[in-house]
């Protein structure tokens, strides 16, 4: 118990040091104690003086939205990976794979190429993510239905939802069609204060739930009949999960487009650190999310000279990741 | 512990899957005592005991315990009179052992809220009576198959329910490993007063653990009540299908089957 309360202590600091990382990062450079003094001179005006004008700018309009957006939103996919992990009675599943990605972008990219400000972007991609995870709930529902059939249903209605995006793409205008195609590649580059304003609450409220949730998830991953006979709803309780995972999942590409991986990642790697019992999972995805987002998109932008998509990014980490815990796995799913 | 006890009563149950029916016009189980479910493979021994788990999908009116309709309760609400042992749990993701067994606590805890320290004590005090409270921290797929269906139990009583239904809880293990079950069944009837109904395979066991035994083949009940009179050599033979002699010893039934 001790090793697990110094994790969070550890990821916690980890997540301060590299906010202040990322608050450094640029090609305007600040040095430590300029960069506290711009940052603390809202609450202390005496400070004000000390900094200048364009530190006040660079930090406050450019890079503090940024880095909250990526933390919000890594703590986002992490914690519906993980509460979609125990939905689905298996570690290797994440909005990505399972098609909700895939839906909330083909939602998004509806709203923007053609109802424009009519229908929310964050509403019609809720809509469709969430139509994507029935369809996989109810093909995959097979009896003895095995993490083959759930990958698969799961790889099908990508397919399903990315041709319909491309049909999007293919009646947009050029001038949409070039938005949707960088949005859609995952990028924190056009994030501003209006991104965190609109995604922030639904994130941070739907997150709430969720973390209040997270014993019931431990109930959620026994077999459905085990949790009927604990005293479980199974049917309305996973409908909670799932509206509240998707919710999240959706919100994060209406905002910021696909990001793969990081909802398979962190909550693999909260489980090595912490153990399997989701009443700590959940808190220990949503900061280490937070951390490491953050810290991919620090990479993306500082790597090269010109900046990498996050999701990118991510999906090069990530593929290998799951290719390993696949293999790893094989024994489990086969049983 | 004093709880009080249930009697479990079944009236004109019918529940059919593909070809199969189970059609019991009135049983009941009586209270604080152990009723063993016997009959040959296929003969629903697991449907009537998930159907008195209120597990399958039962008409109103047919399943009652001390006369509240179970059709008609809640999950949480059935799940603080009855707990399930299932035969085998499945395991997508590694809990400790302890993590496991506070899981039976669910249906005493609100939709959003985490177990207290109070429904930890009564994990640990569920752990101590199956005899595995140094097991506590360890991951359950350490754990052997015998040690396993021990947590399943644990678990169950950390549901605190007055009622207990096991599906086949000594099969698969050795002869040692199933008699301390049975034992620790025989100490929950006993100490707890619970009311216990479970299936067996084994009709030897049966004949010795249990205070009750309700025969079954092709989903109808053909004998019920004191071991001894539905163990006859008659019955075995028509429900079984072998030749069997009956040998009384020390007030009990053993049955030695021919080949």
């Amino acid at each position: 118990m001790k090793a697990k309360n110094l994790s969070f202590w550890l990821v916690f600091l980890l997540l301060l040091v590299i906010f202040f990382l990322s608050l450094s990062l640029g090609a305007y450079r600040l040095s430590l104690p300029e960069l506290i003094k711009t940052l603390f001179s809202p609450i202390f005006p005496s400070l004000r003086e000390s900094t200048s004008e364009a530190a006040q700018s660079i930090i406050f309009q450019i890079r503090l939205p940024r880095i909250l957006l990526a933390m919000i939103i890594g703590c986002a996919l992490s914690l519906s990976g993980a509460s979609l992990q125990a939905l689905f009675r298996n570690p290797l599943v994440n909005e990505y794979l399972l098609g909700l990605s895939s839906g909330a972008a083909f939602g998004a990219s509806l709203s923007i190429v053609f109802f424009g400000p009519k229908i929310p972007v964050q509403l019609s991609a809720f809509l469709f993510s969430l139509m994507a995870v029935f369809i996989v709930l109810l093909v995959s529902r097979s009896p003895g239905g095995s993490i083959v059939s759930l990958l698969l249903t799961g790889v099908i209605v990508s397919a399903f939802f990315s041709a319909l995006l491309t049909t999007v793409e293919y009646l947009a205008s050029p001038y949409a069609l070039q938005a949707l195609f960088f949005w859609l590649m995952g990028s924190f580059s056009l994030a501003g204060w209006r991104e965190v304003i609109i995604t922030g609450p639904i994130i941070l409220i739907a997150a709430f739930f969720l973390l209040l949730f997270r014993w019931r998830l431990n109930l959620l991953s026994l077999s459905e009949e085990e949790g009927r006979s604990l005293g479980i709803n199974v049917q309305r309780e996973k409908l909670i999960v799932i509206a509240l995972a998707t919710l999240m999942t959706s919100a994060a590409v209406a905002a910021v487009g696909i990001i793969g991986w990081i909802g398979l990642i962190v909550p693999h790697l909260a489980r090595m650190m912490v153990g399997a019992d989701n009443r700590r999972v959940l808190p220990f995805s949503a900061l280490l999310g937070s951390s490491l987002l953050l810290l991919a998109d620090d990479l993306a932008r500082a790597l090269t000279s010109f900046e990498i998509p996050v999701g990118i990014f991510t999906s090069l980490i990530g593929i290998p990741l799951f290719i390993y815990l696949l293999k790893k796995s094989t024994r489990l799913w086969l049983s | 512990m004093d709880e009080t006890q249930f009697l479990i009563e079944v009236k004109k149950l019918r529940f059919s899957y593909d070809s199969f029916q189970l059609d019991i016009d009135s049983l009941s189980f009586p209270a604080g005592k152990i009723t063993a479910i016997i009959g040959p493979n296929g003969a629903g021994k697991t449907t009537l005991l998930k159907c008195l788990a209120g597990l399958l999908p039962i008409e109103k009116k047919t399943i009652f315990y001390d006369s509240q309709d179970i059709a008609r309760l809640k999950e949480p609400a059935r799940a603080r009179i009855i707990g399930y042992v299932p035969q085998e749990h499945s395991l997508a993701f590694n809990y400790s052992v302890l993590e496991f067994v506070v899981m039976g606590r669910a249906a005493h805890l609100s939709l959003f809220s985490l177990p207290s320290s109070r429904d930890f004590e009564s994990a640990h005090q569920a752990l101590e009576f199956v005899g595995l409270s140094s097991f506590a921290s360890r991951p359950l797929s350490e754990l052997s198959s015998g040690e396993r269906r021990l947590v399943l139990i644990a678990r169950s009583l950390a549901q605190e329910t007055p009622v207990l239904l096991l599906d086949e809880p000594t099969t698969f293990l050795d002869i040692r490993h199933g008699l301390e079950i049975l034992g620790l069944v025989r100490r929950l009837a006993g100490q707890k007063g619970k009311t216990i109904v479970l299936t067996l395979h084994d009709i030897n066991q049966a004949a010795q653990f249990a205070d009750n035994l309700v025969m079954i083949k092709q989903g109808k009940v053909v004998a019920s009540g004191d071991p001894f009179r539905v163990l006859t050599e008659e019955l075995l033979e028509d429900v079984y299908g072998v030749k069997v002699s009956l040998l009384d010893l020390s007030g009990r039934r053993f049955i030695v089957i021919h080949s």
